[in-house]
């Protein structure tokens, strides 16, 4: 692969993620694997960028306080769980010669939901506008079912009482979904706190970004002892394009309005669901594959 | 005069047909892999010698000359999608252990005119045989996906038949070249020269030669394998240490 190549690659990624302030995994995963970096190691080494993109976002919020760290733990230490099992998913599914599907599957699904569910909040932000309707949001201290769930603890920070039941089992699917399909999974993560557990907006970001890092960091580690797959040259160059390109990416964003910019991520991210759909139904160019699976040992 | 011409008939006679010797040498002992390592190319020489118990007997040509390269042994899979509920799916896959995974065949003429299939068969000298050889499963799948693996594995270059791959300089000296592929898998080689006459093999040497990467490329190919704990800590420090740099660089 070309250094450059990849550099570049990351840098787009990364101008895309500063311009839509998300991650960038769930689009960078997906361009190395349709330019032919074997599914594994595109998933490993995704890993490492992301952890690097969401590093310098974490530690100005800290600066700034805006971090819930008790409720961060929880999801933390869950999330650490679920890469556990994503791992160990993740290798079972390689021998098995059914990673690849699930990975297809898996963007799929996960793209295909959360791109349409924001084309259809961005577009119709955007008639409300035109319309001239003010969009009122729902307030924060707003109940739904999940605040009737036992085993209550005080989030000060967030000035939330609530289950740990549901921050447990979101930590752990994000946790389980990120490590095996290598994305940190905060544009799911973001939604289920501030819609779901109706986390106060300006701890929201921040607090995700903390969890992102550490749990992909956890990842990182697991899949370089288990699978192996980590390409640390790769990884470096996706970082260091993701960075910079991310800078511009960021103060690009300036320029257009927040439903504008919705929609734009929609569309690609649809896009991106669409392309693992194609791949999926369309008859392959080669219906044989193989694969090394263990030594052979001496001649 | 006579008596030593009668001498050298006898000897002769005596002599079974597979007594030649063989010299060869090789251009690299080891083949390095550098970060700019973009595939090498290998030369191969060789004469066919006397037999030592007959050393006053000139070889009597024509000879053919096949060399066998083979790469190190792994075990690997065929795998086949199949359409299932409109989506396709690997559904079957066969194992083939302790399978080259690099095999070049290298022949001074066509294969067909140097031996029988048969011979050809028994020295494992077709790629095709190779696989056949290291599959496990049933006869019949076998077949199949000992053609597909071979099909695959030479798309890549990992696996190939030059014929002609070897030029004979006199009746009995002869050199070949082989070009390695950029992504040669690393290990232990095994070149396999078998020298031909009328068919049958009169002579064979084994030499072999290392591919391994070198320098960095060789570091951190032994971190990732060796010290994974350390090395997936390591890519953690270097993703933390590049997005703090980032933020300090541009004062986010």
């Amino acid at each position: 692969m070309n250094l450059f190549f990849l550099v570049g690659i990351g840098g787009a990624v990364g101008f895309l993620s500063g311009l839509f302030g998300v991650g960038g995994g769930f689009l960078l995963t997906p361009l190395l694997i349709f330019t032919g970096v074997p599914a594994p190691v595109a998933v490993a080494s995704v890993t490492g960028q992301v952890v690097a993109a969401s590093t310098s976002g974490a530690l100005s919020y800290y600066r700034r306080g805006q971090i819930d760290l008790h409720l961060a733990l929880y999801l933390v230490l869950s999330g650490v769980l679920g890469a556990f099992g994503g791992v160990a998913t993740f290798s079972m599914l390689r021998a098995a010669g059914q990673l690849d599907l699930v990975i297809s599957l898996g963007f799929l699904v996960i793209l295909g939901l959360v791109g349409t569910m924001m084309m259809i909040e961005s577009v119709r932000a955007m008639f409300k506008r035109r319309a001239g309707v003010v969009a009122r949001e729902r307030l924060p201290h707003q109940h739904n079912w999940i605040h009737g769930l036992p085993w209550r603890i005080r989030f000060k920070k967030s000035k939330l009482y609530i289950s740990v039941i549901p921050v447990l089992v979101l930590g752990l699917c994000i946790g389980f979904i990120g490590s095996l399909l290598g994305i940190g999974g905060g544009f799911i993560l973001v939604p289920a706190l501030v819609y779901l557990l109706r986390v106060p907006g300006n701890v929201v970001i921040g607090t995700s970004l903390l969890q992102v890092v550490a749990m992909m960091a956890a990842t990182l580690i697991l899949h370089a002892v288990q699978s192996q797959s980590v390409d640390i040259l790769l990884a470096f160059c996706l970082m260091v394009g993701g960075v910079i390109g991310a800078q511009f990416g960021a103060s690009a964003g300036q320029y257009l309005r927040g439903e504008q910019l919705r929609a734009m991520l929609a569309a690609l991210v649809l896009a991106v669901a669409i392309r693992f759909g194609l791949s999926l139904v369309l008859a392959p160019a080669d219906p044989w594959s193989m694969a090394v699976v263990g030594a052979g040992g001496v001649m | 005069m006579r008596i030593f011409c009668a001498l050298i008939l006898l000897i002769a006679l005596v002599v079974p047909a597979g007594a030649q010797r063989l010299v060869s040498t090789l251009s690299n002992q080891t083949v390095a892999i550098s970060s700019s390592f973009d595939g090498e190319t290998l030369t191969m020489f060789g004469n066919v010698e006397p037999a030592e118990e007959t050393p006053l007997a000139a070889p009597q040509g024509p000879y053919e000359v096949v060399i066998l390269v083979t790469g190190p042994l792994t075990d690997r899979v065929a795998r086949r999608k199949t359409r299932q509920f409109g989506i396709w799916i690997n559904t079957e896959q066969v194992l083939f252990e302790r399978f080259p995974s690099y095999f070049h065949v290298l022949a001074s003429r066509p294969l067909a005119e140097i031996t029988t299939p048969a011979t050809l068969a028994a020295e494992g000298i077709l790629p095709e045989v190779q696989a056949e050889r290291a599959a496990r499963t049933d006869w019949w799948s076998a077949t199949i996906y000992a053609r597909e693996l071979v099909r695959l594995m030479t798309e890549r270059r990992y696996f190939g038949v030059e014929e002609p791959g070897v030029r004979f300089l006199s009746t009995t000296a002869y050199s070949a070249q082989l070009t390695l592929p950029h992504d040669v898998p690393n290990g232990a080689f095994l070149a396999t020269t078998l020298v031909f006459s009328d068919g049958e093999i009169v002579a064979r040497r084994a030499e072999r030669f290392n591919v391994r990467k070198v320098g960095f490329e060789r570091f951190l190919g032994n971190a990732a394998v060796q010290y994974p704990l350390f090395y997936g800590v390591f890519c953690v420090f270097l993703a933390l240490f590049t997005g703090w740099l980032g933020g300090v660089v541009f004062k986010r």
